[in-house]
């Protein structure tokens, strides 16, 4: 093979500490190296031009470029060295810049390192292949996981490009934590008032399907064709006739249902429409209270119902949708605050959380909008909100900031005032933490105009005093212990994972984070973007945050799925797992650890099996090779021969 | 005592020789202690089984690697096993190499069995047996020179004196009274423990040493019943060319490290690699260390429960401990 190296100085970030011309020089002694260089930058234009006129000039067959990462410019010189007549994967980078260069100070010894690098890389580059990629046509319907404001914003831009698209949504109606808040900051507009509409536009949009009441069973395939399965529950209410009326909740004799719409505030029905503004607007029979389903009699829904829509022998159904991309958007869930016994929350019944006390202050909550003890009915006078309870607390296992509880405490500090002109509103908190458009005005409003009183500390006990709630805790801008007597205690909890989190992402091979938030593919450059192509994130699932930010991935997620299917195909990438099937001994030990289902059996005559890699799938984590005990299974582009003479190399 | 088991196996072969195809168990070989298998297919061959401490082999093997016996659809295949024989037969089962329902499996609890190399070198010069008998305990060898009574102690395999799986995990049937294990449990590891405690450097002698005798004849990796890729090993491909034929100490290193890691988290510690080896070398020593820290890192035993994945064959991200 006839190799050309260039060694780039990067300006002086490598050349500063690296001897590049010696590097130059000593790889010029390699077996098959017939032209080295050196350059200021090798990626600029020029730069590139100068590696094309080499590989005419000298016939070379192969290149290494001795610069910095590969995550940034290995593209960049692919397409140089493919622009020149070579194959895009006849090229190898030797990373001398963050591996050498911006490590170490010592020139004599980075530059032994380089000289190092740059032979391992001829040395792999000496068993590199030409490689093609494929191509494979895309399904263009689009699947959004979660119904939440994300997953809504999402599936209507797709839709509104005049895509099909899928929605499931696990609970009874759409909406997400959104539709249970009241007003939102820093704008102070009905929650329901905005998100409304855009409920209503997903049941009537034409190319949308809702799937409500319905979990993802399985998913298999790959970018442009994935299958799911999805679990639909049973209703025991046949949706396509039931109008929605209500009549079976009124009449429904189980009255002790927790309403968990309010937040266990309030009482539903066993058979019951989560809210009015409900979407689909579906009554649904919850079986663990439904006499119907404990004691075997009473039916009377179905006595009373008009549309005679109630379906007791209903079971789940499971059907399969075909989608080429999947938007995930599932959400959040909130810490549980019994936590922190000192708290009292769940023995003190006017120690209550921030989204209970949203349905509080709405009115279409438990108590009409108006503000009231959930002990006694009474209006409170003295209100306290304490932040970060499961936010920013390695303790508890939460290191991490909500980002959303001190704008909400600041909204509902303001709402009290509004809807209780004498009240008086304390904060504990630690930081306040307001960073976007508009928000610090709005948290300064609160204090300044409402006459919100905020104290910098923890709490650090609340307990009963008469019928009201003593909150002792430190003030630690003054230095003193402060104790507030309250009506009502706020506990501003913090944003996890969403139930299940874990479970799905494993199911659609996506990652996530030691807190269960999915993981994007890069957190400055590609944020939508999951590890596996053609699965987009979109909201709260990927961590916390507003509903600015989580309207704008939504839309995000959506233009990245326009962008994959402008194409009628996609280019799928050749460095992947193949199979020498001569070798394979059909263990299956491949197929069991794969962890993207990338991997099934292949019948050949006389009924012998070898294992088939699904190159569209494989995403070239080499998991396979290293457990496949033949080696049968080669990841190409870094195959153990390559990665062997890389270490014979080193270590010559 | 012996023959009253090989009796009582006998006649559990012959009544289920109408179901099975073939039953691999063990027979004489050129004298008393040195057994054979063998694969009886036909009635009048049964008479040929035998059972006593000399029927050292692990007979699991055959069940994938002998294209004659390989049982599969239509063909139920009978085996006998010994305690450690039957976790290769449930690791097998584990990794889908075999069916259970095709297999019948003929347990038989066992108390440990000999190693003939022990018994030889206690009889000095002679080399010719006439007879040999276990009793109470004791091997009494009559031999060219005179006779020689042993405590069967100090002969037993290094693998029995360890051993804590003595009763088959898995059978069909058992032939004989359950026994109890020579070690407790805890006790499993602690050769490698104290072989830890040394200084590398000692430890790097001690490997040096003992694998610089190594001949890569192979027969440790042909013995094991769960070294299954067979011609496709890459011991002895050079493409990949994970080793090369030169016999460098590091060329054997490789091929041993490639050995057992091929078997972290499978191997069951049935001994058979370390009982076949010519030249004496504790190959399965290798393979403990690998399986002190699966039970360690896992709380996983290869060849339990047909149940289980082995935890290196599967991809559990709520894995902890690593
Ligand atoms: C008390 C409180 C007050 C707030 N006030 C404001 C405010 O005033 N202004 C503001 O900007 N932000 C506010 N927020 C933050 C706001 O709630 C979130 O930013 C927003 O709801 C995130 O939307 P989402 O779609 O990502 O998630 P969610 O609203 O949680 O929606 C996720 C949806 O996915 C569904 N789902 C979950 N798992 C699955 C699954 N496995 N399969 C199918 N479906 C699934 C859920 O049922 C849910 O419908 C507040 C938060 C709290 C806790
Ligand atoms: S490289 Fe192997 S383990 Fe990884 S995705 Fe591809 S087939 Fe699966
Ligand atoms: S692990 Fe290797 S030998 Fe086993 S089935 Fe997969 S490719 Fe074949
Ligand atoms: S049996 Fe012994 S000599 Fe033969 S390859 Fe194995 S360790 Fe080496």
């Amino acid at each position: 093979m006839r190799i050309g190296v260039f060694v780039c100085q990067c300006g002086t970030n490598i050349a500063s500490t690296v001897d590049t011309e010696r590097v130059a020089q000593e790889v010029k002694k390699l077996p098959d190296v017939v032209y080295t260089t050196t350059y200021m930058y090798t990626c600029s234009e020029p730069g590139q031009q100068e590696i094309q006129r080499a590989i005419e000039e000298h016939n070379l067959q192969g290149v290494v470029v001795a610069a910095c990462s590969p995550r940034m410019h290995e593209p960049t010189f692919r397409r140089a060295v493919e622009k020149a007549g070579l194959n895009r994967y006849m090229f190898e980078m030797a990373n001398i810049r963050e591996h050498v260069s911006w490590v170490s100070n010592d020139r004599e010894a980075n530059t032994k390192k380089a000289i190092e690098l740059v032979r391992m890389a001829v040395a792999k580059l000496r068993f590199n292949q030409p490689l093609f990629p494929s191509r494979v046509a895309i399904n263009k319907r689009v699947m959004v996981i979660g119904g939440g404001v994300a997953g809504i914003q999402a599936a209507l831009d797709c839709a509104d490009a005049g895509l099909d698209v899928v929605l499931v949504e696990r609970r009874t109606s759409i909406g997400g934590k959104m539709a249970q808040l009241d007003k939102t900051f820093p704008t102070i507009d009905c929650s329901s008032c905005i998100l409304g509409p855009k409920m209503v536009d997903v049941a009537q949009k034409e190319n949308i399907t809702l799937h409500a009441y319905s979990e993802i069973e399985s998913v298999s395939g790959y970018v442009g064709n994935f299958a799911v399965r999805v679990r639909k529950k049973a209703t025991y209410v046949d949706w396509k006739a039931c109008t929605g009326c209500g009549v079976c909740m009124e009449k429904c004799p189980s009255r002790k249902v927790p309403d968990e719409f309010n937040e266990g505030l309030s009482f539903t029905r066993a058979i019951n429409i989560p809210f009015p503004q409900a979407i689909p607007k579906k009554a649904t029979i919850n079986r663990s209270y439904c006499i119907y389903f404990t004691k075997g009699k009473c039916g009377i829904c179905a006595k009373v119902c008009p549309a005679k829509a109630i379906r007791y022998d209903m079971t789940d159904e499971v059907v399969t949708e075909e989608v080429g991309a999947i938007i995930v958007a599932t959400g959040y869930d909130l810490f549980d605050p019994s936590a922190y016994g000192e708290y009292g929350a769940g023995q003190y019944r006017d120690v209550i959380t921030g989204i209970q006390y949203e349905r509080i202050l709405s009115a279409s909550g438990p108590f009409g909008g108006h503000i009231k003890r959930p002990s006694d009915g009474r209006e409170p006078k003295d209100v306290v909100f304490i932040a970060c309870v499961g936010s920013r607390d390695a303790s508890v296992g939460r290191p991490y900031c909500s980002g959303v509880c001190c704008m909400y405490i600041a909204k509902q500090a303001i709402l009290t005032k509004d809807h209780i002109p004498n009240s008086r509103s304390y904060v504990f908190y630690m930081d306040i933490r307001s960073p976007a458009k508009n928000y610090d005005e709005f948290v300064r409003r609160a204090q300044e105009e409402y006459g919100v009183q905020y104290i910098r500390g923890r709490v650090g006990k609340i307990y009963p005093r008469g019928d009201r709630l003593v909150v002792q805790g430190m003030d630690t801008l003054l230095g003193i212990q402060v104790e507030v007597e309250a009506d009502l205690v706020v506990l501003a909890t913090g944003i996890e994972a969403s139930r299940g989190a874990r479970e799905l992402a494993e199911k659609l091979h996506i990652s996530y984070d030691q807190y269960g938030f999915f993981m994007e593919n890069h957190p400055k450059l590609r944020p939508v973007e999951t590890n596996t192509a053609g699965i987009y994130l979109a909201g709260v699932c990927q961590g916390p945050k507003d509903i600015p930010a989580s309207v704008a991935q939504g839309s995000a997620a959506a233009a990245k799925v326009l962008a994959l299917f402008a194409r009628d195909t996609i280019e799928t990438s050749p460095q992947v797992a193949s199979v020498t099937e001569r070798a394979c001994i059909a263990c299956g030990k491949c197929i069991e650890v794969c962890p993207y289902g990338a991997i099934r059996w292949k019948e050949l005559k006389g009924g012998v099996r070898k294992a088939e890699v699904i190159t569209t799938v494989c995403q070239g984590c080499g998991l396979c090779n290293a457990t496949c005990p033949p080696k049968a299974i080669q990841l190409q582009h870094a195959t153990d021969n390559q990665i062997l003479a890389e270490i014979e190399e080193l270590c010559a | 005592m012996w023959s009253e088991i090989t009796k009582k196996l006998q006649e559990t072969v012959q009544n289920i020789m109408p179901q099975v195809e073939a039953v691999i168990g063990w027979e004489r070989g050129f004298n008393e202690i040195r057994i054979k298998p063998v694969v009886i297919k036909k009635e009048g061959d049964i008479s040929k089984l035998v059972w006593n401490p000399f029927c050292v082999q692990n007979l699991s093997g055959y069940l994938v690697k002998s294209p004659a016996v390989i049982p599969r659809e239509g063909r139920r295949v009978a085996i006998c096993v010994k305690g450690c024989d039957s976790r290769s037969v449930t690791a097998l089962i584990q990794e889908g190499f075999l069916k259970r329902d095709q297999i019948f499996i003929i347990g038989i609890p066992c108390s440990g069995t000999v190693d003939w190399r022990k018994v030889m070198k206690r009889l000095e010069r002679s080399s010719v047996i006439h007879r040999a008998e276990i009793k109470d305990g004791r091997l009494m060898v009559e031999h060219a020179e005179g006779v020689e009574e042993i405590p069967l102690r100090e002969i037993l395999l290094r693998r029995c004196l360890r051993c804590v799986y003595p009763n088959p995990t898995v059978s069909d049937v058992v032939i004989g009274e359950t026994v109890s294990p020579h070690i407790e449990k805890e006790d499993l590891y602690k050769d490698v423990e104290a072989f830890e405690r040394k200084s590398l450097d000692e430890r790097r002698k001690f490997w040096a040493e003992t694998l610089s005798r190594c001949i890569r004849c192979y027969a440790c990796r042909n013995a094991c019943p769960l070294c299954i890729c067979q011609d496709w090993c890459i011991a002895e491909r050079r493409d990949p060319k994970w080793v090369t034929q030169k016999p460098t100490l590091k060329d054997i290193l490789l091929f041993h490290g490639i050995h057992a890691l091929h078997l972290a988290g499978r191997c069951t510690e049935c001994g058979e690699c370390e009982r076949v080896c010519p030249m004496e070398i504790p190959v399965m020593f290798i393979k403990e260390k690998l399986n002190e820290t699966t039970l360690r890192l896992f709380s996983y035993e290869a060849g339990i429960d047909s149940n289980l994945v082995p935890p290196l064959l599967t991809f559990n991200p709520h894995e902890t401990g690593i």
